[in-house]
């Protein structure tokens, strides 16, 4: 892929026939586009695009949503519409061939703002991993709406040819394939065979059957093939895209426009603290002003006097963010610490991670807090105490936990109702109102600007009676940051 | 016999044992072969000296070079990481890890919650048990719906056990990959804050979910027996909160509470109870259509540190490198020979090394018999290895 800036060159335009160009709704963006666009074109396609790669983030970390689920493509649907972006509506309702003038249009449209896209958000790994992973929810939602002679349509014009495994091997294994697709009907559907890699997001969950390496999938679970490939695909455009990017630089017209567009996404990331915050404060601290995960911690290291690795990170880093410091941290973990163990062994086994989270050992690197969404995807196991309370924790051992906090019941039951439903960040949120006897509903994205937040109430940053138009903006701001830490595999 | 007052001896046996017992020309065959398509000096190794200093990146070139750094910095403990593209002990400015065997690691510590004979560093005969289950889960897993071959089964030291995968592929494999396989093989889930740590759902059982159970199914009433999970109050209450459904908890509380003390017992009659349970609350069953199986899975499913298999360039003990605090061998052994394996029969450095200890003999016959092992896998790697370098068109030139 060249990602020169031809849209700008003098070259003729190869606007062609648009049909050949662009015979289906889905593309898996392989051709650059090479034709010519005005500055406002460009300016607006990108834009516009930013607010459809948004609308999907919104649904799934703010709304709650689970991931490809009907209301989670209805909000997309009608976020798009009020916004006006009927053409992306109408690529993502219902993928087709279709060969009208709109279908070519949006097509159109949809190709070159996905590549301006790419050269805004090559700059950093962050960036790179929030536009993929945006990326791919689209394409998995354009694929899934699509019907099926579309669909066989998709596979002949990308040369994805895979074939189905023989009736003989098929029988052998139809015991297993019945067990292992959650699909009831395994005698009518076709199975591919593919390497195990390949459809990681299937082995991840168990939702296939696997036999010596490779992978049985059915028909019908292809899209995790694709998908697959999309990504690998996307990955190492944008890596491409970055090593071209001072090419791209020169004309400085551009340069303004798509470092805002990344700019305008990049939120705090609570890596720069000003406060400095002394450890003998923490105990109060923890109780008004932690959220409900550092408090867990806390409490836990007060009475067990250890930690395992995952809660070390998770509170070391937060701990940093509020802004202990370094040898303010250090004497805090020691403190507890050798309460079980001898001083010797504290220094030698524990310390060193204590200065690697504040960057001064290893990879040197500077490492920021977990967001939300990093804790909520943490894997916690036997013997762990960290990740999200309202995630990792069953509801009654919650429910118990917060009736022991002395919250009362109403909020208590609140909390374990919206807790249930799987809205973690927003019973979260309710935490806060109910422990600052307040009813803001903040949009929760990070553990730090929980705290912060919550200073600035004590405090009394907040005048309680604007408070109504500040939490309006400072929404918004968030919503950015949580998306920005999205894992790459969902 | 093992203790404190022999850890001074190690500066003084460790020299011997390197160049006498370690199995220094397997290590580095089996290394080179894991290593390719990049050169043995790729592969960085790490080195814990006396008080814990720790040297890293540290690389050979060959078995002498092996040799010669044994000697010099005499190691109390011996770790493996991954492949650079370059020689990590030079410039690490643009290092970045190309390949590593895929490991597991499995330590008793995680089975404290359930273990009733021994906590953290302790280990005997019969949480011993819960290693033999893992490992015979993991190893079928892999090889049946992996179909990796070359795996390598390393005694950790002291209470646990690794696993090393240096199929191509697995090798080769990058992070997400590697975590999916971990979370392929991972069922027990969740913190100190839940109580019910494996969800099977309602729908089918996966074909690998299955399989484990059978082979679980095989030891569960000898665990019972040695474990006495559910004897005590405490492991009693413990049960009852992993039932879901109230109805039954009470009807199972009500019942075990009374009765005969013995684990088995207690398993039997609740399954009685779940069984008519079932039967007489049809809308229940959805939920709870399999809390024995869970149940089962919690109490000896493998606890795997995902952390370890999922991270890319996770240091991990050499094969045959001696534990600092027990002084055991971590030796090489056959899945299928886990269950035979008795922890005082795993040679010790003292024992070794000492003509008179009565445990010498026995003890130089299991380390013979744990080199062969080594060897066995390492020559079936680089036969493998042969193989692929033969049918990769990529490597055709050059050969």
């Amino acid at each position: 892929m060249d990602l020169n800036i031809k849209r700008k060159s003098t070259k003729t335009a190869v606007t062609g026939s648009l049909v050949e160009t662009y015979p289906h709704d889905l593309q898996m963006y392989k051709i650059p586009p090479t034709e010519n666009l005005s500055l406002k074109e460009f300016e607006t396609l990108a834009l516009e695009r930013v607010v459809l790669l948004r609308s999907l983030a919104t649904a799934t970390t703010l709304k709650g949503l689970r991931l490809n689920s009907e209301e989670w493509t209805d909000y997309i649907l009608g976020d798009l519409r009020t916004q006006g972006l009927k053409y992306y509506v109408k690529l993502c309702e219902k993928s087709a061939c279709g060969t009208t003038d709109a279908d070519l249009q949006a097509r159109r449209k949809d190709h070159i703002a996905h590549f301006i896209l790419r050269l805004a958000y090559c700059r950093t790994e962050e960036l790179r991993r929030w536009f993929i992973a945006r990326e791919l929810e689209l394409f998995k939602m354009r694929f899934a709406t699509m019907r099926g002679d579309a669909i066989d349509t998709f596979f002949r014009l990308n040369n994805l040819c895979y074939t189905d495994i023989t009736d003989e091997e098929r029988n052998e294994i139809m015991h297993q394939l019945r067990e292992c697709t959650s699909y009831a009907n395994a005698e009518n559907t076709k199975f591919y065979k593919v390497k195990f890699y390949e459809v990681l997001d299937l082995v991840k969950a168990r939702k296939v059957f696997l036999k010596g390496g490779y992978a049985y999938i059915p028909h019908k679970d292809f899209i995790s093939v694709l998908s697959a490939q999309y990504r690998t695909h996307l990955k190492q455009s944008l890596a491409k895209a970055c090593h071209h990017l001072g090419e791209v630089e020169q004309d400085e017209r551009l340069v303004a426009l798509l470092k805002g567009l990344h700019q305008s996404y990049s939120g705090n990331d609570y890596s720069s603290v000003k406060a400095v915050i002394p450890i003998e404060t923490l105990d109060t601290l923890s109780v008004k002003s932690y959220p409900l995960c550092m408090r867990q911690l806390h409490e836990h290291l007060r009475t067990a006097h250890h930690m395992k690795h995952g809660g070390r990170l998770q509170y070391g880093l937060f701990l940093k963010g509020i802004g202990v410091t370094l040898e303010d941290s250090l004497r805090f973990w020691r403190e507890e610490f050798t309460k079980i163990m001898d001083l010797d062994k504290f220094e030698k086994q524990y310390a060193y991670n204590v200065r690697y989270n504040y960057g001064k050992e290893g990879s040197k690197r500077n490492y920021t807090p977990f967001s939300c969404l990093k804790i909520i995807n943490n894997t916690v196991g036997p013997g762990d105490c960290h990740g999200c309370p309202f995630r990792h924790c069953e509801p009654n051992n919650l429910k118990n936990r917060l009736i022991g906090y002395g919250f009362d019941h109403q909020a208590v039951h609140d909390i374990i109702d919206i807790t249930k439903k799987g809205h973690y960040q927003i019973a979260c949120s309710k935490y806060f109102d109910a422990s600052h006897n307040v009813d803001l509903g903040l949009g929760i994205n990070h553990p730090n600007q929980y705290f912060e937040e919550s200073q600035k109430l004590i405090k009394g940053d907040i005048k309680m009676d604007q408070k109504k138009e500040k939490v309006v903006i400072k929404k918004e701001i968030n919503d950015l940051d949580g998306i920005d830490f999205d894992e790459p595999l969902d | 016999m093992v203790g404190e007052n022999n850890y001074n001896l190690l500066p003084d046996m460790l020299p011997i044992y390197y160049t006498r017992l370690f199995p220094q020309n397997i290590l580095c065959r089996w290394l080179t072969c894991g290593s390719a398509p990049q050169p043995l000096s790729n592969r960085e190794l790490s080195f814990t000296l006396a008080d814990d200093i720790y040297l890293r990146y540290l690389t050979i070139n060959n078995q002498k070079e092996l040799q010669t750094l044994l000697q010099k910095k005499c190691p109390h403990k011996l770790d493996i990481g991954g492949v650079y593209n370059t020689k990590p002990s030079i410039g690490r400015h643009d290092a970045v890890v190309l390949s590593r065997e895929l490991v597991f690691d499995i330590d008793l510590t995680d089975y404290d919650e359930i273990r009733t004979c021994c906590q953290e560093a302790k280990v005997c005969e019969k949480c011993w048990k819960f290693m033999v289950i893992a490992c015979e889960i993991i190893d079928k897993a892999l090889k049946e719906d992996f179909g990796f071959q070359n795996i390598l089964w390393v005694f950790s030291g002291r209470r646990g056990i690794h696993c090393w995968v240096s199929d191509y592929d697995a090798r080769t494999l990058d992070s997400p990959g590697r975590g999916a396989i971990a979370d392929y093989l991972c069922l027990i889930l969740g913190g100190e804050g839940q109580n019910k740590k494996v969800y099977l759902g309602s729908d089918n059982l996966h074909s690998s979910v299955r399989r484990s159970l059978n082979i679980i199914d095989k030891y569960f009433e000898e665990l019972l027996q040695d474990q006495e999970f559910f004897s005590t109050a405490d492991g009693l209450k413990k049960l009852l909160k992993i039932i879901p459904d109230e109805g039954l908890r009470s009807q199972v509380e009500k019942v075990l509470d009374k009765m005969n003390e013995s684990s088995v017992q207690r398993w039997m009659s609740f399954i009685n109870i779940y069984e008519s349970y079932c039967r007489e609350n049809t809308n229940a069953v959805r939920k709870i259509r399999y809390l024995i199986e869970e149940i089962k899975i919690q109490y000896c499913y493998p606890r795997l540190d995902v952390n370890v298999t999922k991270g890319f360039n996770h240091l991990l003990k050499s094969p045959f490198s001696i534990h600092p605090k027990t002084g055991k061998v971590s030796i090489v052994f056959k899945p299928k020979n886990a269950k035979s394996m008795k922890l005082d029969e795993i040679p010790t450095l003292y024992s070794l090394l000492d003509d008179s200890s009565p445990d010498n003999a026995l003890h130089q016959t299991n380390m013979r018999t744990a080199v062969k092992n080594f060897q066995e896998v390492v020559f079936s790697l680089e036969k493998a290895e042969a193989m692929r370098r033969r049918n990769d068109p990529n490597m055709s030139v050059e050969f």
